[in-house]
Protein backbone atom coordinates (compact mmCIF):
# COMPACT_ATOMS: atom_id res chain seq x y z
CA UNK A 1 0.00 0.00 0.00
CA UNK A 2 1.41 3.56 -0.59
CA UNK A 3 0.82 6.75 1.29
CA UNK A 4 1.25 10.28 0.97
CA UNK A 5 2.29 10.50 5.05
CA UNK A 6 5.79 11.93 4.09
CA UNK A 7 4.09 14.17 1.84
CA UNK A 8 1.08 15.56 4.14
CA UNK A 9 3.84 16.05 7.15
CA UNK A 10 6.05 18.21 5.08
CA UNK A 11 3.46 20.27 4.08
CA UNK A 12 2.90 21.26 7.63
CA UNK A 13 6.51 21.29 8.85
CA UNK A 14 6.08 18.56 11.04
CA UNK A 15 8.50 16.31 12.26
CA UNK A 16 8.58 12.36 12.58
CA UNK A 17 8.08 12.97 16.34
CA UNK A 18 5.71 15.51 16.16
CA UNK A 19 3.28 13.06 14.04
CA UNK A 20 4.22 10.17 16.51
CA UNK A 21 2.91 12.25 19.60
CA UNK A 22 0.35 13.22 17.16
CA UNK A 23 -0.99 9.77 17.05
CA UNK A 24 0.11 8.55 20.26
CA UNK A 25 2.53 6.11 18.19
CA UNK A 26 6.10 6.00 18.62
CA UNK A 27 8.62 7.79 16.03
CA UNK A 28 9.59 4.27 14.61
CA UNK A 29 6.60 3.34 13.76
CA UNK A 30 5.52 6.95 11.89
CA UNK A 31 9.03 6.19 9.75
CA UNK A 32 8.07 2.80 8.59
CA UNK A 33 4.44 3.92 7.83
CA UNK A 34 6.41 6.10 5.68
CA UNK A 35 8.45 4.20 4.17
CA UNK A 36 5.68 1.82 3.13
CA UNK A 37 6.96 -1.26 5.21
CA UNK A 38 4.17 -1.19 7.74
CA UNK A 39 0.57 -1.01 6.55
CA UNK A 40 -1.76 0.68 9.77
CA UNK A 41 -4.31 -1.05 11.31
CA UNK A 42 -7.61 0.53 10.80
CA UNK A 43 -8.35 2.56 13.73
CA UNK A 44 -4.84 4.28 13.42
CA UNK A 45 -5.77 4.21 9.52
CA UNK A 46 -8.56 6.77 10.67
CA UNK A 47 -6.52 8.56 13.39
CA UNK A 48 -4.17 9.44 10.67
CA UNK A 49 -6.84 10.97 8.57
CA UNK A 50 -8.35 12.86 11.41
CA UNK A 51 -5.04 14.03 12.45
CA UNK A 52 -4.95 15.46 8.72
CA UNK A 53 -8.19 16.45 7.86
CA UNK A 54 -8.19 13.97 5.07
CA UNK A 55 -10.39 11.29 3.98
CA UNK A 56 -8.42 7.83 4.50
CA UNK A 57 -8.54 7.32 0.63
CA UNK A 58 -6.76 10.54 -0.17
CA UNK A 59 -3.79 9.73 2.20
CA UNK A 60 -3.56 5.43 1.57
CA UNK A 61 -4.02 4.57 -2.04
CA UNK A 62 -3.44 0.37 -3.24
CA UNK A 63 -0.25 -0.43 -4.98
CA UNK B 1 2.94 24.51 12.78
CA UNK B 2 2.37 22.84 15.58
CA UNK B 3 0.28 18.88 15.11
CA UNK B 4 -2.72 18.24 17.63
CA UNK B 5 -2.13 17.08 20.86
CA UNK B 6 -2.40 13.00 20.52
CA UNK B 7 -3.07 10.22 23.11
CA UNK B 8 -0.11 9.47 25.29
CA UNK B 9 3.08 8.56 24.72
CA UNK B 10 3.21 4.23 23.87
CA UNK B 11 6.14 2.66 26.38
CA UNK B 12 9.35 2.59 24.92
CA UNK B 13 12.72 0.30 25.35
CA UNK B 14 13.06 2.12 28.92
CA UNK B 15 9.97 0.70 30.17
CA UNK B 16 10.60 -2.62 28.86
CA UNK B 17 14.06 -3.23 30.95
CA UNK B 18 11.75 -1.42 34.10
CA UNK B 19 9.28 -4.34 33.03
CA UNK B 20 11.66 -6.89 32.72
CA UNK B 21 13.89 -5.97 36.10
CA UNK B 22 10.94 -5.49 38.23
CA UNK B 23 9.62 -9.29 36.89
CA UNK B 24 13.01 -10.78 37.64
CA UNK B 25 12.88 -9.00 41.31
CA UNK B 26 9.41 -10.29 42.02
CA UNK B 27 10.55 -14.09 40.15
CA UNK B 28 14.01 -13.99 42.43
CA UNK B 29 11.73 -13.67 45.45
CA UNK B 30 9.44 -15.83 44.99
CA UNK B 31 12.24 -18.49 43.90
CA UNK B 32 14.07 -18.28 47.31
CA UNK B 33 10.72 -18.13 49.23
CA UNK B 34 9.63 -21.31 47.27
CA UNK B 35 12.87 -23.38 47.85
CA UNK B 36 12.85 -22.26 51.75
CA UNK B 37 9.52 -23.19 52.56
CA UNK B 38 9.52 -25.61 50.00
CA UNK B 39 11.35 -27.27 51.96
CA UNK B 40 8.75 -28.80 54.48
CA UNK B 41 7.63 -32.35 54.45
CA UNK B 42 4.14 -33.06 52.96
CA UNK B 43 2.00 -31.28 51.01
CA UNK B 44 2.36 -28.51 52.63
CA UNK B 45 5.66 -27.76 50.97
CA UNK B 46 4.09 -28.09 48.23
CA UNK B 47 1.49 -26.36 48.72
CA UNK B 48 3.66 -23.49 49.69
CA UNK B 49 5.70 -23.43 46.82
CA UNK B 50 2.95 -23.59 44.11
CA UNK B 51 1.58 -20.66 45.74
CA UNK B 52 4.50 -18.33 45.85
CA UNK B 53 5.16 -19.73 42.09
CA UNK B 54 1.30 -19.33 41.09
CA UNK B 55 1.80 -15.42 42.52
CA UNK B 56 5.08 -14.61 40.94
CA UNK B 57 3.62 -15.95 37.49
CA UNK B 58 -0.11 -13.83 38.02
CA UNK B 59 2.20 -10.85 38.79
CA UNK B 60 4.22 -11.49 35.54
CA UNK B 61 1.26 -11.91 33.69
CA UNK B 62 -0.19 -8.67 35.26
CA UNK B 63 2.73 -6.76 34.39
CA UNK B 64 2.67 -7.70 30.63
CA UNK B 65 -0.59 -6.76 30.55
CA UNK B 66 0.30 -3.41 31.52
CA UNK B 67 2.99 -2.74 29.45
CA UNK B 68 1.79 -4.71 26.07
CA UNK B 69 -1.49 -2.38 26.59
CA UNK B 70 1.32 0.77 26.52
CA UNK B 71 3.29 0.19 23.58
CA UNK B 72 2.09 0.63 20.08
CA UNK B 73 0.79 -1.43 17.16
CA UNK B 74 4.07 -1.51 15.34
CA UNK B 75 5.25 -2.87 18.43
CA UNK B 76 3.08 -5.10 18.99
CA UNK B 77 3.02 -6.56 15.30
CA UNK B 78 6.42 -7.12 16.04
CA UNK B 79 6.32 -8.98 18.99
CA UNK B 80 3.48 -11.25 17.14
CA UNK B 81 5.46 -12.16 14.43
CA UNK B 82 8.24 -12.88 16.87
CA UNK B 83 6.24 -15.45 18.85
CA UNK B 84 4.77 -17.47 15.96
CA UNK B 85 7.82 -17.38 13.83
CA UNK B 86 10.52 -16.97 15.96
CA UNK B 87 9.37 -18.74 18.98
CA UNK B 88 8.24 -21.81 16.30
CA UNK B 89 11.51 -21.75 15.03
CA UNK B 90 13.41 -21.62 17.89
CA UNK B 91 11.35 -24.29 19.47
CA UNK B 92 11.89 -26.61 16.10
CA UNK B 93 15.88 -26.09 16.19
CA UNK B 94 15.60 -26.70 20.10
CA UNK B 95 13.48 -30.32 19.41
CA UNK B 96 15.95 -31.25 16.75
CA UNK B 97 19.38 -30.80 19.12
CA UNK B 98 17.65 -31.84 22.32
CA UNK B 99 15.88 -35.10 21.27
CA UNK B 100 18.94 -35.85 18.98
CA UNK B 101 21.33 -35.81 21.79
CA UNK B 102 18.98 -37.20 24.30
CA UNK B 103 17.71 -40.15 21.86
CA UNK B 104 21.33 -41.52 21.34
CA UNK B 105 21.96 -45.05 21.88
CA UNK B 106 25.28 -44.44 23.89
CA UNK B 107 24.04 -44.00 27.28
CA UNK B 108 21.90 -41.46 29.05
CA UNK B 109 23.60 -38.43 30.40
CA UNK B 110 22.04 -38.77 33.86
CA UNK B 111 24.50 -40.91 35.14
CA UNK B 112 27.38 -38.63 34.17
CA UNK B 113 25.96 -35.60 35.59
CA UNK B 114 24.19 -36.90 38.68
CA UNK B 115 21.17 -35.72 37.87
CA UNK B 116 17.49 -37.13 38.84
CA UNK B 117 14.65 -37.31 36.33
CA UNK B 118 12.80 -34.11 37.93
CA UNK B 119 16.05 -32.17 37.14
CA UNK B 120 15.89 -33.55 33.79
CA UNK B 121 12.86 -33.09 32.73
CA UNK B 122 13.00 -29.13 34.23
CA UNK B 123 15.91 -28.68 32.55
CA UNK B 124 14.43 -29.75 28.93
CA UNK B 125 11.50 -27.82 29.37
CA UNK B 126 13.62 -24.90 30.02
CA UNK B 127 15.84 -25.49 27.20
CA UNK B 128 13.06 -25.33 25.09
CA UNK B 129 12.05 -21.89 26.33
CA UNK B 130 15.57 -20.45 26.25
CA UNK B 131 15.50 -21.84 22.51
CA UNK B 132 12.07 -20.14 21.64
CA UNK B 133 13.10 -16.85 23.75
CA UNK B 134 16.04 -17.33 21.43
CA UNK B 135 14.55 -17.18 18.23
CA UNK B 136 11.98 -15.07 19.61
CA UNK B 137 14.88 -12.21 19.83
CA UNK B 138 16.22 -13.02 16.03
CA UNK B 139 13.02 -12.54 14.70
CA UNK B 140 12.04 -9.74 16.64
CA UNK B 141 15.19 -7.95 15.55
CA UNK B 142 14.37 -9.07 12.05
CA UNK B 143 11.15 -7.35 12.30
CA UNK B 144 12.27 -4.20 13.35
CA UNK B 145 15.50 -4.12 10.98
CA UNK B 146 12.90 -5.46 8.09
CA UNK B 147 10.17 -1.98 9.14
CA UNK B 148 12.79 0.70 10.05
Amino acid sequence: MNNRLKVLRAERDWSQADLAHALGVSRQTVNALETGRYDPSLPLAFKIARVFGQPIESIFTED
Amino acid sequence: MTPPSGPKRPFGLGTFVLMMVGVAVVGAVAGVAGSIVGDQPGPLGLALTLAFMAVAMAVAFAACIWWWRGIDEAAREAHKWAWWWGGSSGMAAGAILILTLALRDDGSPSGDVGSSAADLFAGGMLAILLFQLAGYGVAWAAWWLKHR
